[in-house]
């Protein structure tokens, strides 16, 4: 039975595993010459939070800019293909080719058939997402020590810890689960890639509520401290103590900024906070990133197991 | 002795449709049973049910050891090789016998990619799967459509080489009848999801006459399966003794009379009784 | 040794054509006591027809004691058919001629006489003289 789990899914274990093995030659790569860039070129304390990384921070952004485009895109399609090249074959591949007859009986059991293959692909799954979610965190340290935005950045937060692990096994379970109910592996794939993006979406709304958020009060800035933070929603605070969405009558003038200007409502925020108003916010701190990471891991792993679950009721209910 | 398979009161619905319905048979160990059926008649789904790949909706279906099935269109997996198929079924079955002689012999190359083998070598491949296991029972539904005239009857050699060798049942199904005519020796005709007949080919035609006469002779005493009627000259099928009308001329129906007899009739029915295994 | 072969279209059971041929081959000649007949997997391997067809038509034989079936062995002929002698032939060819050419005076064609010598034979096999 693991020969034959081999032998049926090697071309996507071993791309899988080619795909690694590139990323983590790409990360190397580039981790070792950017640390002689910045030997080279950093001022000292740099790199760090200080005004003057400012432009080392510039420079290896543009220096590193394709590694970071293939960054933007991995939260979402790494996790995608994981559910339509893994996943969906599963099962809606040998419905659609009737091979799920030729496998179901033989002497092995439907059951045992089912859990060596959804246990093995799946372990290797979140196999592969442990080792994506460890070597992109041996590999930002380089870029961006001292100002690390792995939580704030929702695309980061996703890369590390247990999320690359978890988004990749509810991806390979909501495939699987949608290779039963269209027994076809093209309608599958394209569940799997919308269903990712719509979960993803959902439950970075819903991260809002996992815990109560800080509230911080500034006074002549609307930002807060700390780049990392997610900020969940903010107000204005009259002098009087009571918060408003939006302050009225201050008597403070308020334009419309043409552009990428701004400086019309930075006038505006500037005369507000002169008035006594204070800004309130209320976001959740980079402390909280652990948390947020297993709330996360959590969610997609009691979803894998319900799609996992319903994936096993159809193929065991055996309609044909 | 135990019957090879059989089915008690087995029906089986598909949402709001019963597939087949209140189907009770049993085919007697050794034999070659044909089943045959227009299409939609619940040939698949009677075997389907036989061999686990569904469960019935009501009753039951009871094999008798192992069985091993061929699905319609012999499904492989055609990235495999034959090689590598051999090897999956090696590792999916507890009885196994090396098939790759079988194969060698009948000039399959064994590194050939399945989806490079022409449908014959196909069909051969998945008969000699589903035979390495030793089963008890081999199920074969349409095990020779979308063959060619050489291919069937390799293929049916095949099947029968093995009936000979050891104690193998057969249940297969075709919607060509005369496909069937030197290698079954058990008949089952299912129509609209309900079985019609179920026994030996011989005892079948032996009991059933094909009456040639006027319009008008008389019947009585025989029972009528069917009759058509062109101009004054009626023919039918009845089961039972000869009537007594000196006008009728008598002789024994071929298998394919016989089958399509029944199909024009679907009221008409050769049942044992329920329990009895008929043979 | 015998092979055989089917006339599928003949309308005569599978297994009577197994018995005929056997009983014509010892006829002939080419079976003698002590051959062994194919066994039932050669001539399905060759023919694809059910083997029980086979065991049948070999039972068949075995009852009229031309052959017997040695457990573990095969089935092996027995004893010849002592046909009609050579005289014989001759003298019964002569009187269908005669009973041809009288027929042929009373107005019978080639199709005729075939149909009622189909009849006679026929019914003479009902009776069980033939």
């Amino acid at each position: 039975m693991i020969w034959v789990t081999w032998r049926q899914h090697r071309a996507q274990i071993l791309v899988t595993a080619a795909f690694l093995v590139l990323l983590g030659m790409l990360l190397l790569g580039s981790a070792v010459e950017a640390s002689r860039y910045v030997a080279e070129h950093a001022p000292p304390g740099c790199p760090g939070v200080a005004v003057a990384c400012g432009d080392l921070a510039v420079a290896l952004g543009q220096r590193y800019e394709a590694v970071y485009s293939i960054f933007g895109w991995m939260p979402l399609v790494a996790p995608a293909l994981i559910g339509a090249f893994w996943g969906a074959p599963l099962l809606g591949r040998e419905y659609e080719r009737g091979t799920h007859r030729l496998a179901w009986t033989q002497s092995v059991p439907v059951g045992r058939w089912l859990a060596v293959k959804l246990s093995l692909l799946g372990g290797a799954v979140v196999a592969g997402g442990l080792l994506l979610s460890l070597m992109v965190s041996l590999w930002r340290p380089v870029f961006r020590t001292g100002a690390d935005s792995t939580f704030g950045n929702i695309g980061v937060f996703n890369m590390v810890g247990v999320g690359p692990a978890a988004w990749w096994l509810y991806a390979f379970a909501l495939g699987t689960a949608a290779g039963t109910l269209f027994r076809r592996t093209l309608p599958a794939m394209a569940l799997v890639v919308a269903g990712v993006a719509v979960s993803m979406f959902t439950l970075f709304q819903l991260s809002d509520y996992y815990a109560e958020p800080a509230r911080t009060e500034l006074s002549g800035t609307v930002l807060p401290a700390d780049p990392d933070a997610r900020l969940v929603s903010a107000a204005w605070v009259e002098p009087s103590g009571r918060e408003v969405a939006e302050p009225a009558d201050s008597g403070c003038p308020r334009r419309v900024d043409v552009g990428q200007s701004s400086k019309n409502a930075e006038a505006w925020q500037a005369c507000l906070f002169g008035k006594g108003y204070r800004y309130a916010v209320y976001y959740h701190p980079p402390s909280r990133f652990w948390r947020f990471q297993w709330t996360d891991g959590g969610i997609l792993a009691l979803a894998s197991a319900a799609l996992v679950g319903l994936a096993v009721h159809r193929t065991l209910r055996r309609p044909g | 002795m135990r019957p090879a398979l059989e089915a008690t009161g087995l029906g089986v619905r598909y949402r709001r449709t019963w597939a087949l319905r209140d189907c009770s048979l049993s085919v007697p160990a050794g034999r070659v049973a044909a089943l045959v059926g227009p299409n939609g008649a619940g040939k698949t789904t009677l075997m389907h049910a036989a061999v686990g790949l569904l469960r019935p909706t009501l009753g039951s279906v009871r094999v008798a050891g192992e069985a091993a099935f061929v699905a319609q269109d012999k499904p492989l997996y055609e990235s495999f090789t034959v090689a590598e198929m051999l090897a999956f079924g090696r590792r999916m079955n507890t009885r196994w016998d090396d098939a790759a002689d079988r194969l060698a012999g009948l000039g399959i190359p064994l590194k050939q990619k399945v989806s490079g083998l022409s449908g014959g070598q196909q069909a051969q491949v998945a008969l000699t799967l589903a035979l390495a296991c030793r089963p008890d029972l081999l199920v074969l539904d349409e095990p020779l459509a979308n063959l060619d005239p050489v291919a069937r009857h390799d293929v049916m050699r095949s099947i029968m080489a093995e009936v000979a060798g050891r104690e193998l049942t057969v249940l297969l199904s075709s919607h060509v009848v005369s496909d069937l005519e030197e290698t079954c020796d058990w008949l089952v005709v299912l129509n609209g999801g309900r079985l019609q007949v179920s026994g030996d080919i011989e005892d079948l035609l032996d009991g059933h006459l094909v009456l040639t006469g006027p319009e008008g002779a008389s019947a009585a005493g025989t029972q009528v399966v069917g009759a058509s009627r062109v101009g004054r000259q009626v023919s039918m099928l009845v089961r039972g003794a000869p009537p007594l009308d000196p006008r009728w001329q008598a002789r024994r129906p071929g298998l394919e009379e016989l089958v399509m007899g029944y199909l024009r009739s679907p009221e008409s029915a050769a049942l044992p009784g329920l329990t009895g295994v008929g043979a | 040794m015998i092979e055989f072969n089917l006339d599928r279209g003949s309308g005569v059971s599978t297994y009577l054509q197994l018995v005929h041929q056997v009983k014509q081959a010892l006829r002939l000649g080419t079976l003698r006591p002590g051959d062994q007949l194919p066994t039932a997997r050669e001539v399905v391997e060759s023919l694809a027809i059910n083997p029980n067809t086979v065991l049948k038509a070999y039972r068949e034989l075995e009852r009229e004691g031309l052959v017997e079936g040695r457990p573990g062995m095969g089935t092996f002929v027995r004893q010849g058919i002592a046909g009609a002698t050579l005289a014989e032939h001759t003298r019964l060819r002569r009187s269908l001629e005669e009973w041809v050419r009288d027929a042929r005076a009373a107005g019978l064609d080639q199709e005729d006489l075939r149909a009622l010598f189909t009849v006679v034979l026929a019914d003479a096999a009902k009776e069980g003289v033939a």
